[in-house]
């Protein structure tokens, strides 16, 4: 008896090319959407303001004009970047915003991984617990805070009587301070730096973590050579979503930084609102775009995302 | 609660922290996208062909701060049966001109005299009838004068104050009589400044300076109020407050000795600690904000009305007694007004007391580039 081998069956090309065009379409249905939010609410926006930045847009249509003044005032004015000042708070903002994310991962991640890998089936629960005090105003969380850091707030009133602080003295560095802009920002983000991460604990191939128990890798070893670098993706996912936002951030610094909260986000709102600068506002906001893209670049380059997320 | 309220419901929210947040970022795309106001820049003259009010669409639109669409400010206006006002609010006068360069429309506004000529400037307004409005015989020249520009009355100004220290006299001296208040050592660590370049202007005077040359300084005098400003900001300011009531809160307890205040903080405050309002005899910052009309308004007589209504001495005896703000009216019921908010007020004798050199009103600066600038530097080195 002889054995057939079951005959090849070969797609016709014209079928082929017809597939082929079928399935181009839907990947652009699919990408259309996104890809035209891009353009309208970033890609637009963002040339605006280099318009913006050069006059050739301006607030009072008659006052056009073409010129590199405002980034050259911006570039070498001593109050901003062509002094120690001004480059100084920049180097402020970045600092702060780095350390906060930072901090961020570092609180996040235990939650992340206790919710993903040890909380089972009432993982979502406890999620939902977590982030239900950020589904208020994002206001009224830093507006709390200045409640219980200011010198008669909650936390230095426990400190005086237990002693801690004198009856008539206060803790200078938690109110109106870097420390406070710092803490409260790293507060209101930890959340948010927690749900990447626990995207990327939930989507781990668990097998890999016994097979690294089977040969002998202890929790720790476990830990470090699977869970963690299997995780990464959503580490620096999360990284970035605290970084981007934080480094232009004004609100919170003014509301509890008081004079040494003072950032770069609050020079470029000063120059939009109260300075009336648009041209100048808008020339430190392109700047600030192009240095937070050139260091996620530098961020993506040194973590080697590609190979980690492979 | 009180710091919610400051953000969301008083009538000064204006100069809270919200300044400028959400409007700027709607107003920055609808300033790319705007239909212009008027191309020539310049203040557009009072149609020659306003028809009668009873040809108006009648639903007037006042672009206003958040609080003063209460009824009481234009009570004569809706007793009179025209139809309620629809309200749109601006956060501040700067992100209220960018929409208006973006092509947002309304019939009156409610900006600080100094920002007249800046609407100006954009064709968005023209000068108000005063024959039209009954009550404008019984406002204050000096304020009226402010709303003036090359002869016609673009703006009817109705609130006003000072901006000068309010100390805790308890604390300090009382007897200074000046702006070094904000600036002295004696009040090293407690001293509060509100986010305004007029602070640097402030130091000018305490230094010895004209008032009325604060608004015009050269760039090196500007330069060294600025260095002036860093120096005592770094030694003794305690910080920069945005929220009227989280200074209220910061004088009441103590951690501020000397603020700049405007009059509401000592009417807030007299009763709760020894405050002291301080109005420099050498002379004496104010504002004024008033209704401008809109060039193209179709709500002429309507506009009218509605300033009118706003005018009378009623809306001045309420709004000093309520809110702490002056009123342009000189026929306000002093008799109901608390003595010490008289003497605050100077109303017993307003013409004079918002006149030079007691006072210098708030006036278009054309270097206010240079003053904010150099104000981002001060608030950048503390």
């Amino acid at each position: 008896m002889t054995i057939h081998a079951p005959a090849e069956i070969v797609t016709p090309p014209r079928e082929r090319r017809r597939r082929r065009r079928g399935t181009a379409k839907v990947n652009l249905g699919l990408i259309s959407i996104p890809l035209l939010w891009l353009i309208l609410f970033f890609l637009i926006p963002v040339v605006l303001v280099a318009l913006y930045s050069v006059g050739l847009l301006t607030l009072i249509s008659y006052d056009k004009y073409l010129s590199l003044d405002p980034w050259r005032y911006f570039l070498h004015s001593s109050t901003y970047l062509g002094g120690p000042l001004g480059r100084g708070l920049f180097w402020k903002s970045l600092k702060m915003s780095f350390g906060v994310s930072i901090t961020c991962v570092l609180l996040a991640y235990p939650v992340a991984y206790m919710l993903a890998l040890v909380a089972g089936r009432r993982r979502y629960t406890l999620l939902l617990v977590i982030i239900t005090p950020f589904l208020t105003s994002y206001l009224l969380r830093v507006l709390a805070w200045r409640v219980l850091l200011n010198p008669q707030g909650v936390i230095e009133a426990v400190l005086r009587n237990a002693g801690i602080v004198a009856a008539d003295g206060n803790v200078s560095w938690l109110f109106n301070s870097t420390f406070a802009v710092y803490l409260v920002l790293a507060y209101s983000w930890v959340p948010f730096v927690a749900l990447p991460i626990f995207v990327s604990l939930e989507s781990l191939d668990l097998q890999m973590l016994e097979a690294s128990s089977d040969l002998g890798a202890s929790r720790l070893t476990t830990f470090r050579k699977v869970t963690l670098p299997m995780s990464m993706p959503g580490v620096i996912a999360a990284f970035v979503f605290v970084f981007i936002p934080t480094i232009g951030e004004y609100v919170t610094p003014q509301i509890v930084g008081g004079k040494a909260g003072y950032l770069f986000g609050n020079v470029i709102q000063s120059s939009f609102s109260a300075s009336f600068d648009w041209q100048l506002g808008s020339a430190m906001s392109v700047f600030m775009l192009a240095a937070v893209a050139i260091l996620l670049a530098i961020f993506g380059r040194y973590l080697n995302v590609r190979s980690v997320s492979e | 609660m009180g710091q919610l309220d400051a953000v969301m419901g008083n009538p000064a929210t204006r100069r809270t922290f919200l300044k400028g947040t959400g409007v700027l970022a709607a107003s920055g795309f609808l300033a790319a996208c705007r239909k212009n106001v008027n191309e020539s820049g310049a203040g557009t003259a009072p149609s020659s062909s306003i028809g009668p009010i009873e040809d108006e669409p009648g639903v007037l639109h006042a672009h206003e701060w958040a609080g003063y669409d209460a009824k009481w400010l234009y009570a004569d206006y809706l007793k009179a049966g025209y139809p309620q006002p629809k309200f749109s609010f601006l956060v501040n006068t700067e992100g209220a001109l960018a929409k208006t360069a973006a092509g947002f429309e309304w019939d009156v506004t409610h900006p600080e005299s100094g920002y007249i000529q800046d609407y100006i400037n954009m064709g968005a307004l023209q000068p108000w009838d005063t024959s039209l409005m009954p009550n404008f015989k019984h406002l204050n020249p000096v304020i009226e004068a402010s709303g003036q520009v090359d002869g016609k009355q673009y703006e009817i100004g109705l609130d006003w104050g000072y901006s000068a220290p309010l100390i805790r006299a308890d604390h300090l001296d009382p007897t200074l009589d000046s702006y070094s208040y904000l600036f002295t050592d004696d009040a090293a660590g407690h001293i509060s400044w509100f986010d305004t370049p007029w602070i640097l202007q402030m130091a000018a005077i305490a230094q010895g300076m004209d008032p009325g040359h604060s608004f015009d300084m050269t760039d090196s005098e500007l330069e060294d109020m600025k260095n002036y400003t860093i120096e005592k900001g770094q030694k003794n300011l305690y910080n920069i407050w945005v929220n009227y009531q989280d200074m209220w809160d910061d004088v009441q307890t103590g951690n501020v000795w000397a603020t700049y205040a405007w009059p509401d903080a000592y009417v807030a405050l007299k009763d709760k600690v020894d405050v002291a309002y301080i109005r420099p005899s050498g002379g004496t910052l104010a504002w004024v904000e008033g209704l401008v009309l809109r060039s193209d308004t179709q709500n002429y007589h309507h506009a009218h009305a509605f300033a009118d209504a706003w005018s009378s001495a009623t809306v001045g005896t309420k709004l000093i007694s309520n809110w702490g703000y002056g009123h342009a009216n000189l026929d306000v019921d002093l008799n109901s007004i608390d003595p010490d908010v008289v003497k605050v007020f100077g109303l017993d004798d307003p013409e004079k007391n918002l006149s030079e050199p007691q006072s210098y009103l708030d006036r278009y600066q054309a270097n206010r580039n240079a003053y904010n600038r150099a104000w981002n530097e001060v608030k950048a080195s503390l």
